[in-house]
């Protein structure tokens, strides 16, 4: 079966006798209708964690930057200033809700909107633990990167529907923009697709282990510059600075939100931050090992062993574990973005096109392949399996 | 229960979208219905158990097709102008001669090809379903790599086509002097 949360579930006792009593009660069979109510309810869960992660993200943006430019950041509502995403969200949602006189009104309100559902949509594949993922469809990364495409549209939409010069610039830069760094981004996803034979989040996760040798980043060297193709696309995907240039803000005021206010910018902006956030966990998955955690301590059976702990007790123990994993590294990568804006200047948008056609395209190209031919030249070992072999036969000589 | 809910929800999607399409009065609207109709029909793939054409759907057509649709609509700048400047509405209501001629000669065309899908899948025994949740990658791959390899090369030859087209269309004009 799949691993996702109900069938993580349904291995308890709990599951069972909850099904059965809910079977006496209503007379009919009710296992379908507890997985219903857990997939439900982890689905309110995914999508409040995740809204709360991408306030933050807001939070942690103002904070590093202040940190960078050795300022201070917002300090004044909570402690460190932590709950100002809070006060964002009410000033947001009080404020007077502006459509331009000219607006396609349909479109202009539908835009945020489908920028939110693209990336709220890719939540449910995004494998945070073994046991923790909505949904392990069998082509789990392939429709992550055609929901994620929906963004394009939304940033198109808003920008074209605004009727305004500097939106209407900043939807089609947008636009363009990603729709061509797609292409890199998911040839590399291919070259690791290679390596793990499958489409699957867990297929690709499996593949790995918890240590760093394991990774598919240090597999091969393929592997390893198609780790930064990736990262550099999907920087350039989600619209953050270098490659900023949809909101530009010296030149087109913020770009394709430029007419929005209120909530509708906030969904905007919270659509950008969650999708940080998933672009980071797809590196993780991929790249980085996802889940895993090191010595298999994320099934639980080490425990089991050396503690003696009841089964599902070292599994959930386990799952804790790799939730704490995942979130670590994804983490790590969305500071590594936020610093990334902060420190290098915007490019202009020729050589944005150059970058992502002339160097990355190709680049990718050459990784794919190069993927392909490592894996029939060594048999799809590992190029640390590789040097451990051979140091173990040199020394049995 | 849950199968034919999926099942009437996307049939609805896509024909109350593919409906919505034609009335629009909106060229910009009538391709966000479009999209609308196109994710219903990835949710019929869905239906089917076939993931891996959903998401190729998805991708191909929600994140390529519909982004270059309202790229051409917003260049062209089809949406408003519904007269010329003349007065006179750009699109005629009856249509000419040639319009009439490949209308009919597509819906010809089209008609046949149904029938030619539709007539072993009435003679076959209906109780044949297919087992849900088998993944098809897998089988697509192996059946693209081997028996239908021709048609994929002929497809690459076709996108080979697109981007030399795109790069001549592209390339700045030489000054021809004499």
């Amino acid at each position: 079966m799949n691993s996702t949360v109900v069938s993580y579930f349904s291995q308890s006792n709990e599951f069972q006798n909850v099904t059965n009593w809910l079977t006496q009660i209503l007379g009919f069979n009710a296992s379908s209708l507890v997985a219903f109510i857990i997939f439900a309810v982890f689905s309110l869960i995914i999508v409040g964690a995740m809204a709360t992660i991408g306030g933050l993200g807001t939070y942690a943006e103002r904070k590093i930057s202040a940190d960078l430019q050795a300022r201070i950041g917002p300090n004044r509502v909570g402690p460190f200033g932590i709950l100002q995403f809070l006060a964002d969200g009410v000033k947001m949602i009080l404020k007077e809700d502006i459509v331009t006189t000219n607006a396609d009104r349909f479109t202009f309100n539908l835009a945020p909107v489908l920028c939110l559902v693209g990336v709220f949509a890719t939540l449910a594949v995004v494998p945070y633990s073994s046991g923790f993922m909505l949904a392990d469809l069998n082509v789990g990364i392939f429709y992550l990167v055609g929901m994620a495409s929906l963004v394009g549209v939304g940033v198109f939409l808003g920008g074209y529907a605004s009727n305004s010069k500097w939106s209407m610039l900043g939807g089609m830069r947008g636009a363009s923009q990603i729709i061509s760094y797609e292409i890199p981004a998911t040839l590399s996803i291919i070259a690791i697709v290679l390596l793990a034979g499958g489409l699957s989040m867990k297929t690709l996760i499996d593949g790995q282990g918890g240590a760093p040798q394991d990774w598919y980043i240090f597999h091969n060297p393929f592997a390893f510059m198609g780790f930064f193709v990736y990262f550099i696309s999907a920087l350039a995907e989600t619209n953050r600075a270098p490659f900023d240039l949809p909101e530009a803000e010296s030149e087109l005021v913020s770009g394709y939100h430029t007419e929005y206010t209120g909530m509708k910018f906030g969904l905007f902006a919270l659509a950008e931050y969650i999708e940080v956030f998933v672009v980071c966990g797809v590196a993780v998955a991929l790249f980085l090992g996802g889940y895993k955690v090191p010595f298999d301590l994320g099934s639980g059976q080490i425990l089991v062993e050396k503690l003696g702990l009841d089964g599902m007790l070292a599994q959930n123990i386990g799952q804790f574990l790799e939730l704490g994993s995942f979130f670590t590294k994804t983490l790590l990568l969305y500071y590594v973005v936020i610093w990334v804006r902060w420190t290098l200047p915007r490019l202009r948008v020729d050589q944005l096109m150059t970058l992502c056609w002339k160097y990355l395209t190709p680049i990718a190209l050459v990784n794919l392949i190069g993927c392909a031919v490592w894996m029939y030249a060594f048999n799809g070992k590992s190029i640390f399996a590789l040097i451990f072999h051979a140091a173990g036969s040199a020394g049995g000589h | 229960m849950f199968a034919n809910t999926l099942f009437l929800a996307s049939a609805c999607l896509t024909i109350g979208g593919a409906i919505a399409v034609v009335y629009s009065k909106n060229l910009m609207h009538a391709c966000i219905y479009l999209l609308a109709s196109l994710f219903g029909v990835a949710g019929l793939y869905t239906c089917i158990g076939a993931d891996f054409l959903a998401a190729t759907q998805l991708v191909v057509y929600a994140g390529g097709v519909v982004i270059l649709m309202l790229f051409a609509i917003m260049l062209t700048g089809g949406t408003s102008n519904k007269v010329n400047r003349f007065g006179l509405e750009k699109i005629p209501a009856m249509g000419n001669k040639k319009t009439f001629f490949i209308a009919s000669f597509a819906a010809v065309v089209s008609a046949m090809i149904i029938v030619k899908i539709l007539i072993p899948v009435l003679k076959q025994n209906p109780s044949s379903a297919l087992s849900p949740n088998e993944p098809t990658v897998e089988r697509l791959g192996t059946l693209l790599a081997t028996d239908h390899i021709l048609a994929f090369e002929i497809s690459s030859v076709l996108l080979l086509g697109a981007l030399v087209g795109a790069a001549v269309i592209s390339r700045p004009r030489k000054e021809i002097h004499d």
